[in-house]
């Protein structure tokens, strides 16, 4: 009898034993739905997304907003611009008129109601008003931006733009932004921002993380992924430890080679490299002394040894830079990138003058990437003889001191949307030229592309848009305004149980898009 | 001694006042634009123009100036500019884990560094004085980045005891402490070892005075000799660097910060710095003199219940 009761309360206790284990199993079966990810940042600055200039805040931006048209997810090819908020679209014959047919139902965040084109004009309108937004210069060329009816927008243009899908693309000022709560947020809004995207902010932990929730009404359907935490984490040693310690799932890299190897020997792990590349160009002005001889300019050109530092910052995560744009742009040639030749350097030195070699002061900023290119230069141009007398200077203050036009020469990393004229125009149009009233980054002084540039605007026939593009490069080739050095790529890591629902070519969020297919195996 | 407390805010009031002018200039001495940090670099001076009229930064510093001034006299310190939130908001988000891990490496600071040096001072040139030298001068030779990373990889990768990400709740206490104790133990063993050398060299001091002769003259226990008169003595110059070092610590916490990822107020200071945001750099500022001015505060009083012979009236 006891036996039989032993028996019975073991073969129970083996039960239950099992039933536990099946429904851990079955617990563990289930994916997971947070994801967690680690960001070089102390904190995020303005989410916004019509301020939203940092690689931190964009990276964010790009979950929680959608634009009237959208980059197909990993990609920035403006040849794979797909329907957005808008379903289909329209313009006339002239390009100056465009009209945008909204999808029905689309729900913004925390139930601020469905879009209307009475969101779609005042976002835009905003985008376009420098005292509300930092992209405003983008929209010159809008007339006006108007509501035909609940659900059509039409957009005028007081002359032809290269890109306007561009502008009204998931990208700075393209983002859409709910028109109440905009109003009703106030200040609020930078932190708290409402979009129509897969993800929504749930609460802002001050210099810990950003905390966001699946947006449940998403019109493309409800995200898989339930809850992201994005975590600030500064330090570098520590953000890669606590990866390693399992406690994040999607990471921010290093552009570094080491880095790189590293996180590919971890297991589990796929490193991410991806496009825009940032292109490096070291820009000379050629109004002073001694850059304003053109053989000068040269000898430096030919003293730049890209591919050394293609070797120091590692193959994986840099390329050469071949042209005075990144690769891939619309427009862009090859062009500019002379060939490494410290004899020729030393030659064109002698014949402008100087037979011993000059000495060029410059001002460099202190972060990491930029200022380790700066050094390899630095030691490539003093074997031609021209030294480079670097002031290291803290970044914010090389920024401000370099609009100033305090340096001759300005190594600048930059990605643009890829279309020549944004990159033309901000970069080599004298119209940009730093100290004027309508500086950008014109840092050569250079203007003697403008009319190229200009025409190439609003020419209507993309061949021969594609013409003017490519002469304006030639001259400023040939006045050799800046040496392209490297394309420094975006770079990120996750675990490979993290599906991105889509193959990560580029993003012009600079950060892996999270969207409703985003999952965990 | 509420009289001498009274006496010494109001002596405090001068001095915040001295701070809140020369942080007011010095934030807008250093180089660089908010209005540029925060529009990028692909920003048209028209709209950093239209941003610097928002933000205020367009008016004459003295316009400025006093209208700073009558804020933080209000008790409000503005508005951050980057984020647009209250600075004061702010700044409390961060303060508790702050005031945690500040209290926490004080307190091992105290607790590890006062019987070590006590220890190293009786055993003197023995080998136990030699050992706690030793240590202790590495403790200080340290640098927390190396040590935290160190931790981290012992206790956090290795054997799974505690986090990398030490970010904790603050409603909840297990939590709070948990997260607390590695970056304790590195900020913490900075503060022991500077704390057991002083310690040490004060204690020897005090031995080799006339009254420990005295005491023993008399036959009184060796015991009794070092607690009683001793240590006291010895312990006016530990709590003046303990009160000196609290000040140090509360701004040096930035790397134990970063490197345990932990929010506080170093943090604060270099995301303000990079952002050129000012309203928040005037804030931090203000809070960090005034909990200097308390530490001070706290620093005197302190004396008063060491040895009685120091009198605040």
């Amino acid at each position: 009898m006891t036996s039989t009761r032993t028996a019975s309360r073991t073969g129970l206790a083996a039960l239950a034993l099992a039933a536990a284990l099946a429904v851990a199993g079955s617990a563990n079966a289930q994916p997971r739905t947070m994801l967690n990810v680690g960001m070089a940042a102390q904190d995020i600055s303005r989410l916004d997304p019509h301020y939203s200039t940092t690689t931190i805040d964009k990276v964010v931006v790009g979950w929680m907003f959608s634009g009237l048209v959208r980059f197909r997810p990993g990609s920035i090819s403006p040849a794979e611009i797909e329907p957005d908020l808008a379903e289909r679209w329209e313009s006339s014959p002239d390009g100056k008129t465009w009209t945008f047919h909204l999808r029905r139902g689309v729900q913004f965040h925390r139930n601020f109601g469905e879009v209307t084109a009475e969101d779609i004009v005042f976002s835009l309108t905003k985008a376009a008003d420098a005292r509300r937004s930092g992209f405003a210069a983008d929209y010159r060329a809008f007339e006006a931006v108007e509501v035909v009816d609940p659900y059509t927008v039409r957009i005028r243009l007081k002359e032809v733009v290269p890109s306007l899908l561009g502008l009204v693309t998931n990208y700075h000022g393209g983002n859409i932004v709910s028109r109440r709560a905009v109003e009703q947020l106030g200040d609020r809004f930078l932190r708290e921002p409402v979009g129509t995207g897969p993800f929504q902010v749930t609460e802002h932990r001050a210099r810990q993380s950003l905390e966001l929730a699946a947006h449940e009404g998403y019109f493309r359907g409800r995200p898989q992924i339930q809850r992201v935490s994005y975590r600030f984490i500064p330090s570098d040693a520590s953000r890669d430890l606590a990866y390693q310690n399992g406690e994040i799932d999607l990471i921010y890299g290093r552009q570094d080679q080491s880095w790189a190897n590293r996180m590919k020997a971890l297991p589990n792990t796929s490193v991410m490299v991806f496009d825009p590349a940032e292109l490096g160009l070291l820009h000379m002005n050629i109004t002073r002394a001694p850059l304003n001889d053109i053989r000068v300019r040269q000898a430096i050109a030919h003293a730049a040894n890209r591919e050394e530092l293609i070797q120091f910052h590692g193959v994986d995560v840099s390329r050469a830079g071949t042209g005075l744009l990144p690769r891939g742009y619309l427009g862009g040639i090859e062009v500019g990138a002379v060939p490494h030749n410290i004899e020729r350097a030393r030659q064109l030195l002698r014949e402008a003058g100087f037979p011993n070699g000059l000495t060029i002061k410059t001002i460099t900023t202190q972060l990491p990437s930029m200022l380790a290119t700066m050094q390899v230069v630095q030691a490539q141009l003093r074997r031609a003889g021209i030294t480079l007398d670097m002031e290291v200077v803290e970044h914010a203050t090389f920024h401000a001191q370099i609009r100033q036009d305090l340096s001759p020469i300005v190594f600048y990393s930059a990605a643009r949307f890829p279309v020549a004229d944004t990159w033309l125009t901000q970069m080599f149009h004298s119209r940009s030229i730093v100290k004027t009233p309508t500086a950008v980054t014109n840092f050569s002084h250079c203007g003697m592309a403008d009319a190229e540039i200009d025409a190439a605007r609003v020419e209507t026939n993309p061949q021969r848009q594609l013409e003017l593009w490519a002469t304006a490069q030639r001259k400023l080739a040939e006045a050799v305004c800046a040496v392209p050095l490297r394309e420094g790529l975006q770079i990120w890591a996750r675990r490979n149980s993290v599906e991105l629902g889509y193959q990560l070519n580029g993003a012009m969020s600079l950060g892996p898009l999270l969207t409703e297919q985003t999952r965990f195996r | 001694m509420i009289r001498f407390i009274l006496r010494r805010l109001l002596a405090a009031a001068p001095t915040l006042l001295a701070v809140l002018t020369v942080v007011f200039l010095i934030v807008r001495v250093i180089p660089g634009d908010p209005a540029l940090v925060i529009l990028g670099d692909q920003a048209t001076p028209e709209a950093i123009n239209a941003l610097r009229a928002r933000l205020g930064l367009d008016r004459p510093l003295h316009e400025q100036y006093v209208s700073f001034l009558l804020t933080a006299l209000s008790g409000d310190l503005g508005q951050s500019m980057v984020s647009g939130k209250p600075v004061i908001e702010e700044l409390v988000a961060v303060l508790p884990h702050t005031i945690d891990l500040t209290l926490a490496s004080l307190l091992l600071g105290v607790v590890l560094g006062v019987p070590c040096g006590i220890w190293a001072a009786l055993h003197r040139n023995r080998f136990i004085d030699y050992a706690v030298r030793i240590v202790s001068l590495l403790g200080l030779s340290f640098p927390v980045f190396v040590s935290g990373i160190f931790l981290l990889i012992a206790f956090a990768l290795t054997w799974r005891l505690f986090p990398v990400i030490g970010t904790a709740d603050l409603n909840d206490w297990g939590d709070r402490l948990h997260k607390l104790v590695l970056p304790t133990i590195a900020l913490g063993s900075v503060m022991a070892a500077y704390i057991a050398r002083v310690t040490r060299s004060s204690m020897l001091q005090s031995l080799s005075e006339d009254y420990i002769r005295t005491a023993r003259a008399k036959g009184v226990p060796w015991r009794v000799v070092v607690w009683r008169h001793g240590l006291r003595n010895a312990l006016l110059p530990v709590v003046t660097v303990v009160g000196l070092y609290l000040g140090i610590l509360i701004g040096n916490s930035v790397l134990t910060e970063i490197v345990f990822n932990r929010p506080g107020l170093g943090r604060v200071v270099v995301a303000a710095l990079t952002q050129r945001d000012y309203t928040m750099l005037q804030g931090l500022l203000v809070i960090y003199c005034f909990l200097i001015v308390v530490v001070n505060l706290l620093t005197d009083l302190a004396y008063g219940f060491i040895d009685p012979r120091v009198k605040h009236g």
